[in-house]
């Protein structure tokens, strides 16, 4: 038998390769595997390496039968595509796209079992196996719906991106932007001219390179879920702070978060089991909470999630054994769990961090690490005898226009005088 | 890998983090404007870290509170401040409170226990930085003002407050003219009590020696002031009582 081999066959049997290799990546890269929304956009990368490996097959053996089940495997594809877009927004299955995609393959399938669905065709001295009538427009459509949630896709990426892997995400979103709007460009014109499906391949293998290139990058791109993770923080059973991690800045006020962690303690054997999850809705977010034997923690997220849930139980879970003899002993150290940085690396790498909202945010040196000059702060410390004052007015020097903490002592020295009198006053009554 | 490996190793006393520390230090004490645009190009420049370990490090340093969101304070930002909101409030409808007062008011709580003094002072001392207040010194008393209220209007503000200069003044707005002795049997103080105050009032010119010496008269200039602010004073109602003079 003889191998039809042309330019179209090797070009779609790279880009198989290549989505089988993005495949390959998505689950090596990222250290959290167990992702519904990743798992069902893995599987449309998957499906369709898989659809253009038999495409490439079919105009191999010039195969009617293997060009009309290439086509059929555009519906899981489509279909899973559709669904893990929609997952990553909503943790849902349904949308609009979802029925249309049902709607479009019941019709798809039954065109695909009439005759001269596909035809034998010799375009530019090459044989080909073009998809003809609705058969083809319906595959058409269906290209295109799944090119759509792609590039919606690269959007919500893009744009959800922190500062800190913006860069790789222009990368991403350029990869889809090839693989999807510059590709259609071309099988659109295909229409016209059959050799521009060799550009339009071509565009699409280019496309998942650079998507895959972004991904090795940065796996965390695959994750930049429409939700933002804001706080975790641990507290023993008697409400020391035991560790913090912060990703993103909160709306939320220390008080509430705090009043509701203690307020949940009091009441946890009456309302939550050992080992219960708890989510309270706030107004600025939602407060998950996770009771274990000696731990409380606190998660402060934009919306709640099983996948988030899930991370937060592991967390606990391996908080508890890691640090299990100090918690015993009853030690509030912080620096004693800061060690539980891995931890978050574990469970929680693949949310990415927001706490550098801006480049150009103007940062200030916290008052522990700046020094004074000595006789200053030998002054300071003379006058304001407590340390939470103390740190408070230091913090504030550093904010202050130059002179303003030596304008403070020559004005405490003038003052003084009125300040013994007053307190002498005071003592007398 | 290596990416990951430094992010699981880093704490604040790696000597990369505390590389970074050091220039952000470098940037704060020369009076710049930090920011992590900044950090990074100079981190980036004198320890050649790879962009993401040196992003991590920002990260770590923002994330540990090491380094904290925040510019140098503009006017606009420092009344943010509640207490020295509360404090300003307080100068602004108190005209002429001297320090005394202030600090208790200001530092009194809700139980009586007086609260820092050296805070009190640290928040005046913005107040005055920044342009919200000025201070006066009359006498041993440091008065402190709305930065646009006139000082002469201060200083009588602060003097009515007082019951004998209040007492001497509405004597000699219903008279006209007194002698010394008048004034002092009609106040019914101590003659040093009143004659010490009388002899402020002419230095603060307040009121003068009438043409014979023996007179006293209120300052034509200011009489319309002094009737409109114990005016306003009986309206609102202040604490008028006794003020101890060192020299009196």
């Amino acid at each position: 038998m003889t191998l039809n081999w042309t330019p179209e066959v090797i070009v779609a049997f790279i880009v198989a390769i290549s989505g089988f290799v993005l495949t390959i990546i998505t689950y090596i890269k990222p250290k959290t595997k167990k992702i519904t929304s990743l798992n069902y956009i893995r599987l449309a990368i998957l499906v369709f390496s898989i659809f253009i490996f038999i495409d490439g097959l079919s105009i191999l053996y010039i195969s009617k039968l293997l060009s009309i089940i290439s086509g059929f495997i555009l519906i899981p594809f489509t279909l899973s595509l559709v669904i893990g877009v929609t997952y990553i927004i909503k943790e849902n299955f349904y949308s609009p796209g979802f029925v249309i995609v049902i709607g479009l393959s019941i019709l798809f399938i039954y065109l695909g079992f009439q005759p001269n669905a596909v035809i034998l065709q010799e375009q530019g001295g090459y044989i080909r196996l073009p998809w003809i009538g609705l058969f083809g427009n319906i595959g058409m459509i269906l290209s295109a719906i799944g090119g759509v949630y792609i590039f919606y896709w690269g959007i919500k990426t893009l744009k959800n991106a922190p500062f800190l892997i913006k860069k790789e995400a222009y990368l991403f979103f350029l990869g889809i932007f090839v693989a999807t709007v510059v590709s259609m460009i071309f099988y659109v014109l295909y229409l016209i001219d059959p050799f521009y499906i060799l550009v339009s391949n071509f565009a699409l293998f280019i496309g998942l390179l650079i998507i895959t290139l972004s991904v090795m990058i940065e796996p965390k791109l695959l994750y930049i879920l429409p939700f933002t993770v804001y706080r975790i923080v641990v507290k023993d059973r008697e409400g020391y702070p035991l560790f913090d991690h912060d990703w993103s800045k909160s709306e939320i006020s220390e008080n509430i978060f705090t009043g509701f962690i203690n307020a949940i303690q009091l009441m946890s054997e009456e309302i939550m089991n050992i080992g219960g999850l708890l989510d309270i809705q706030l107004k600025d977010g939602i407060l998950i909470l996770h009771e274990s034997e000696n731990i409380t923690v606190g998660l402060i997220t934009s919306k709640s999630s099983k996948l988030l849930k899930s991370s937060l139980t592991n967390f606990t879970r391996d908080f508890e054994n890691i640090f299990e003899k100090s918690l015993k002993e009853g030690n509030k150290d912080m620096r004693e769990y800061e060690s539980a940085d891995e931890l978050i690396e574990k469970y929680f790498s693949n949310f990415p961090s927001r706490i550098i909202s801006h480049k150009r945010k103007p940062l200030l040196l916290t008052e522990r690490l700046l020094k004074l000059p000595l006789t200053l702060d030998t002054d300071l410390k003379t006058i304001i005898k407590d340390e939470k004052e103390l740190n408070f007015i230091k913090s504030e020097i550093f904010r202050t226009p130059e002179n303003t903490a030596a304008g403070f002592i020559s004005l405490y020295k003038e003052l003084k005088e009125e300040l013994d009198d007053a307190e002498n006053e005071s003592e007398k009554s | 890998m290596s990416n990951l490996n430094i992010a699981l190793s880093l704490t604040l006393k790696h000597p990369s983090v505390q590389s970074v520390i050091d220039i952000a230090k470098d940037v704060i004490n020369n009076n710049n404007v930090l920011d992590t645009e900044l950090l990074y190009n100079l981190a980036k420049r004198r320890l050649k870290l790879p962009r993401k370990g040196l992003l991590s490090i920002i990260q770590l340093l923002i994330n540990k509170k090491v380094l904290v969101e925040g510019s140098k304070y503009t006017r606009d930002e420092v009344l943010n401040n509640k207490y020295r909101f509360k404090l300003y409030r307080f100068l602004t409808s108190n005209l002429g409170a001297h320090f005394s007062t202030i600090r208790k008011q200001i530092i009194t709580d809700s139980i009586g226990n007086l609260g820092s003094s050296g805070q009190l002072i640290w928040h005046l001392e913005m107040l005055i930085k920044f342009n919200y207040i000025k201070k006066i010194k009359i006498k041993n008393y440091t008065v402190f003002l709305p930065y646009e209220i006139d000082d002469e209007i201060g200083l009588i503000y602060f003097i009515l407050l007082d019951e004998i200069y209040l007492k001497i003044i509405q004597l000699l707005i219903r008279n006209e003219k007194l002698k010394r002795s008048d004034v002092h049997k009609l106040v019914n103080e101590k003659r040093e009590t009143i004659y010490y105050r009388i002899n402020n009032l002419i230095e603060f010119n307040v009121i003068k020696l009438s043409g014979d010496k023996n007179s006293l008269v209120l300052n034509t200039r200011k009489k319309d002031d002094i009737i409109s602010i114990i005016k306003t004073l009986s309206q609102n109602k202040p604490q008028i009582k006794k003020l101890n003079f060192s020299s009196e």
